[in-house]
């Protein structure tokens, strides 16, 4: 209970759509109350029917109604039941799509547009499984509970408005197989899903290693060693789920005890209380069989409940997220042309990091200046340019365009950064609807110069659908120069003063990656370019190479001088050029 | 719903008997617990004594306990024997992942392989449990009834028994009304709901682009037309279950009808017409929980044909043909006229190579991307096997492939990003030499440059490395495994693919120092884009679509004027 109320306290996410759709979710509860509500009618009816009929009236009249009743309820149950059905999926489905645009706008204020793996996609992925997972909760968990509790409480007030005795009865006995041992579930399985979460999560760590370094084991020739390695969180998952079936059938059949005892509770009632003459013992029957179908919702409470420890990590993990949205800066926009990129002494330490990562850096770049950042990977490079783009705030120092701080100029920063990262993005839909993103309202006409202007004509006209052709999941139908190629021409279409190279080459073979740098280079002649590269090819395309050491600039100059008056970049060129 | 392979597990067969035996007592329970509980509601309804029914009540409640204690024991009985069917499956299907090595991962990928030995296996298990017993009950309880209620009266035995095939039927129709509708629709689907994860995963494009939060928007929507596709199909795919619910109650009801103008007319007693209506609900019971149950078996069922879809995968044979082998000076390697197709293409990714390889050499190989460079490495490795069987030699003896657990013990491989294990960086380093010393992994590691390195480290060489642990540079890496070639001296060809090609140039400066001394006294090939390494290449092998176009010494190649100074020209950049 304390967990419950942990969970739900600062909860946005499961009880604001709760009430969000209130009338569906009481339309979705009624049918399916009454769906049990007609099964239970339809036998009690019957019981009463032909225990009325054996007695042989003299006319039909006398079970006219129960006949009719019969059929009422016959077609009812199956009614009701379809259309709860399709009503809890479409609540649920609703629920859905406020969920995703949720998620995604609580991801969107986090994201950076300086990123360097799709790595965080793996964790996008489980955030994905997480809303499915709440979706399961409510067709899973809540909707039967609640539907087995109003059955419940009808039983009781029912029985009890007959007999008090019985109704309390009545009130303990199934009580214990709605309300003690869906608690009880949640207890046991509270603790034993913790522990299969970690076995599975040690199975799961251990076999992707595995599977990743099979060339290695392969090589190696350890099979033996490989195949024990599995063995230990085998067995433990093996003893786990052994015991959670043994726990589920015992569980099945105390539940089906309880509902004997409340059947033979009721038949010792009816025999007291529905002897007094015959017309009332035709009620023995309709009570005696109305008793199976009306607690079948009792059954699966339990289950439906034993799944819960599964939900609430959903639920916490994305109620997590919500938590620490960042101060907002007031924004203003730029008047004047790009004129100026100031950078201004930047330091930068993250908050949970030791020491600086960007160190004291300043430097000016003006409209048209090509610029070359190198250095090894962890440097900082890619910290410099989330600070760039405003991504991060600074510890100290600060980036100003035209004398604005760039902290201020987030609204507009389209307008004034291009980037072309190590692997840009294509969306699942056609390449003209991919280019096209660069500036929304852009022509087909523009969009297709765009195309021509960086080499694609030919292939993309040459393919069946031409512009029409879908790029497929993350631009899979291209190659990887392709997309390059398709990326720069959206950033042709936004014509941004400054564009951001981000290592645009590192998967390239040296052929394509040198005709890349000759495309972009000559489209983007007149831009101010910012270019992170981790080797030399095409430097000549720069007039200011800077390298970077441990958050600080070390060597710098034009590629030109440095050649002339650093033996350690001659060096670095003549191994880059094969000379050496 | 059912895979045939079902009954060829082992051990199915008898198991199968026995639990029919048990559900067949099972059945027995059920119709004498409806008996004793119809028997009890007459006694009451003809007004006699409390006494009366205390003999049918007992009857009822052993009955009722014996039917639900016989499913504990159903279950209890068939778990050995699904747990130990999924347990060997999940054995089988690892030695098969490390049998099938690296190529066939690629091909399935990693992740599908995990979830499939992981959750698939969980879910076959679920599978067995449910559909063994569901199909007995189902085939074996209502048929009983049916039998006991022919004995009672013909006549409602009948109109069980017609409608049964009627429900099938419309179950059948509405199913496939449903399937194809659901078909036509399921390509859509995909895509709208991959349009989400899709959206999430290029979101620093669209901030880029500033167009995120007017996304927003867009998925809202997208997921509401997802919603009203999956609702106009759910109207017809649920129907299939209507049409079970609405007969099954709907046959209930009448029988109960027809059962009471009977006893107006005095054509049956009540006691019989009682049992009837009681055992109706329960002659329904088996195909509705079958019904029920469809989706969870679906999915098993789906989970255990892909399982033993992988464990039937033909794998390489003939791993032992070679004969122990020590690579030295004097060995041989013969490719001729290889070819290599993948099972899915028409063209041959490598076509009629021939390679003539004698002791210890530095091999380059360059080409463009796709040029085959480092399929020819893949296959020199063992783990593609050649279009025919009798084109590769070594010293003399011919082998079908390269999978040879004896030439395996000779080499090492060195990708462009060396697989490191969630292990000690010494676990690591000695990952092919399980007896080395802690002085010799010292010394390797010295040789690679990782002794700076190490020094920052908290706990030295016992510092745990990869996945989930301390993360280690690209060169650092390629140093790790740089170190498992020093520390092993008797396996003595080195294939390397595109080792520096992620790396920067400083990096990559540094690490070509220390990886030039593991070159001497190896076999070593080499597949590389960048040109300064062929200056360090005894011979070079030039590739272009999946052709070995040119094949020489450096210089020999230089002076012919061909394909290679043709490349080299392609790669080189303008000069300063």
């Amino acid at each position: 209970m304390k967990n419950l109320r942990k969970t739900f306290a600062n909860d946005t996410w499961v009880m604001p759509y709760l009430r969000k759709y209130k009338g569906l979710l009481i339309l979705v509860l009624f049918l399916g109350f009454m769906t049990f509500f007609s099964g239970g009618a339809l036998m009690f009816n019957s019981g009463y029917l032909i225990s009325e009929a054996a007695r042989q009236p003299s006319s039909i009249i006398y079970i006219y109604v129960p006949v009719v009743l019969a059929r009422a309820f016959g077609i009812a149950r199956p009614v009701f039941r379809y259309v709860e059905r399709l009503t809890s999926h479409n609540w649920v489905l609703r629920i859905v799509s406020d969920f995703r645009k949720k998620l995604y706008q609580t991801v969107e204020q986090k994201a950076s547009a300086i990123q360097r793996s799709h790595q965080t996609g793996d964790i996008l992925s489980i955030l994905a499984d997480d809303i499915e997972h709440i979706e399961n909760l409510y067709l899973r968990t809540v909707f039967p509970m609640v539907i087995g509790w109003l059955l419940y409480i009808f039983v009781v007030i029912g029985v009890g408005s007959l007999n008090w005795v019985v109704g309390i009865l009545m009130l303990l006995l199934l009580g214990i197989i709605t309300i003690v041992m869906p608690l009880a579930s949640v207890a046991t399985n509270g603790v034993r899903e913790f522990k299969q979460h970690q076995i599975q999560h040690e199975f799961y760590t251990n076999l992707t290693d595995e599977v990743l370094g099979l060339g290695d084991w392969l090589i190696s020739g350890r099979y033996n060693d490989f195949i024990d390695l599995q063995k230990k969180p085998i067995k433990e998952i093996a003893a786990l789920r052994k015991q959670d079936h043994y726990f589920q059938w015992w569980r099945s059949f105390f539940v089906q005890f309880i509902i004997l005892l409340t059947t033979l509770v009721l038949l010792i009632w009816s025999a007291n209380q529905f002897t007094a003459t015959k017309s009332l013992a035709n009620w023995v029957a309709a009570f005696a069989l109305a008793i199976f179908p009306a607690v079948s919702p009792f059954v699966n409470m339990s289950q439906g409940a034993s799944e819960w420890p599964v939900y609430r990590r959903s639920i916490e993990r994305v109620n997590a997220l919500d938590s620490g949205t960042g101060k907002t800066v007031e924004q203003t926009s730029l008047t004047e042309p790009f004129k100026e990129l100031a950078i201004n002494d930047l330091t930068f330490k993250y908050s949970d990091g030791e020491r600086n990562v960007v160190k004291h850096i300043s430097m000016d770049i003006h409209p048209g200046e090509k610029v070359a950042l190198l250095g090894p990977s962890g440097t900082g490079k890619s910290t410099f340019l989330k600070l760039i783009v405003g991504d991060l705030t600074p510890t100290d120092g600060q980036v100003l365009v035209n004398d604005k701080n760039i902290l201020n100029l987030q609204d507009v920063r389209s307008s004034l950064f291009g980037i072309l990262d190590q692997q840009p993005y294509l969306f699942d839909t056609t390449v003209m609807n991919n280019v096209r993103l660069g500036n929304v309202n852009a022509t087909d006409q523009q969009v297709k110069d765009a195309i021509a202007a960086v080499g694609l004509k030919d292939l993309i006209e040459s393919l069946p659908d031409k512009y029409d052709t879908q790029v497929q999941e993350a631009g899979k139908r291209f190659s990887g120069g392709e997309r390059q190629r398709l990326s720069l021409a959206r950033i042709l279409l936004q014509d941004a003063p400054i564009i951001i190279l981000d290592e645009p080459t590192v998967s390239l073979d040296p052929i394509t990656e040198k005709k890349l740098l000759d495309k972009v280079f000559e489209l983007l002649h007149d831009k101010t370019i910012i270019w992170v590269t981790h080797h030399l090819a095409g430097i000549a395309h720069v007039d200011q190479v800077r390298f970077m050491e441990n958050g600080e600039f070390d060597m710098q100059g034009t590629p030109q001088e440095l050649y002339k008056s650093q033996a350690r970049f001659r060096q670095l060129y003549d191994l880059d050029r094969g000379r050496v | 719903m059912i895979d045939k392979r079902l009954f060829d597990l082992p051990g199915m067969k008898k198991y199968a008997a026995i639990l029919g035996i048990l559900v067949f007592i099972q059945a027995i329970a059920i119709i004498a617990q409806a008996r004793a509980l119809s028997i009890a509601i007459v006694n009451l309804w003809n007004l006699q004594s409390i006494n009366t029914i205390v003999g049918p009540t007992i009857v009822f409640t052993v009955a009722f306990l014996a039917r639900h204690l016989l499913t504990v024991t159903e279950n209890r009985f068939l778990f050995p024997f699904v747990e130990k069917t999924s347990g060997d499956m999940r054995e089988d299907l690892m030695a098969k992942i490390f049998r099938l090595g690296p190529a066939e991962i690629d091909k399935r990928g990693t992740g599908n392989i995990v979830t499939m030995a992981l959750e698939g296996i969980d879910q076959v298990q679920t599978y067995l449990m449910l559909v063994i017993i569901k199909i007995l009950d189902m085939s074996i309880t209502p048929w009983l009834i049916l039998l006991y209620v022919l004995f009672l009266r013909w006549e409602q035995a009948i109109f069980l028994f017609a409608i049964f095939p009627i429900i099938i039927l419309f179950m059948i129709i509405l199913g496939l009304a449903a399937q194809s509708k659901a078909d036509r629709q399921y390509e859509g689907y995909q895509r709208l709901s991959n349009h989400f994860v899709d959206t999430l995963r290029g979101l620093p494009t669209l901030k880029q682009l500033g167009l995120s939060k007017r996304y927003a928007d867009n998925v809202y929507e997208v997921s509401e037309s997802y919603r009203k596709e999956t609702m106009s199909t759910l109207k017809i795919a649920l129907t299939s279950t209507f049409a079970l619910d609405f007969f099954t109650t709907l046959s209930i009801a009448v029988v109960a009808v027809f059962l009471g103008f009977d006893l107006m007319d005095g054509k049956v007693m009540l006691l019989p017409a009682l049992t009837i209506l009681v055992l109706a609900p329960e002659y329904f019971l088996p195909i509705r929980n079958f019904a029920n149950d469809y989706h969870a078996t679906l999915n098993g069922k789906n989970a255990m044909s892909a399982v033993l879809d992988v464990l039937h995968e033909p794998e390489m044979t003939e791993r032992e043909v070679l004969p122990d082998l020590k690579w030295n000076n004097d060995s041989t390697l013969k490719l001729n006229q290889v070819s290599l197709t993948y099972p899915d293409t028409k063209e041959p990714t490598l076509k009629d190579i021939s390679i003539d390889i004698k002791g210890m050499k530095k091999i380059g190989i360059i080409g463009a991307s796709g040029s085959g460079k480092s399929t020819l490495i893949n296959l020199i490795g063992g783990f593609l096997s050649p279009d025919s069987h009798d084109s590769i030699t070594i010293n003399g003896q011919t082998v079908p492939h390269l999978n040879q657990a004896n030439w395996q013990k000779n080499f090492l491989y060195i990708p462009q990003n060396p697989y490191l294990f969630h292990a000690t960086l010494a676990d690591n380093i000695s990952f092919y030499v399980a007896d080395a010393t802690e002085a010799a992994i010292t010394n390797a590691a010295d040789k690679a440059g990782l002794t700076d390195w190490i020094k920052t480290l908290p706990d030295g060489l016992n510092t745990m490395i990869g996945e989930g642990a301390r993360t280690v540079s690209g060169g650092q890496a390629q140093r790790i495994a740089l170190a498992r070639a020093f520390l092993d001296p008797n396996r003595k060809v080195l294939l390397f693919d595109e080792p520096t090609a992620h790396l920067d140039i400083e990096t990559e400066a540094s690490l070509k120092k220390d990886i030039l001394p593991v070159f001497n006294d190896h076999l070593v090939f080499f597949a590389t884009h960048r040109l300064h390494w062929i200056g360090e290449m005894d011979y070079v092998l030039v590739m272009d679509h999946g052709r070995l176009v040119e094949q020489g010494t450096p210089d020999e190649l230089a002076k012919r004027n061909g394909d290679y100074v043709k490349l080299r020209a392609e790669m080189e950049a303008a000069d300063l």
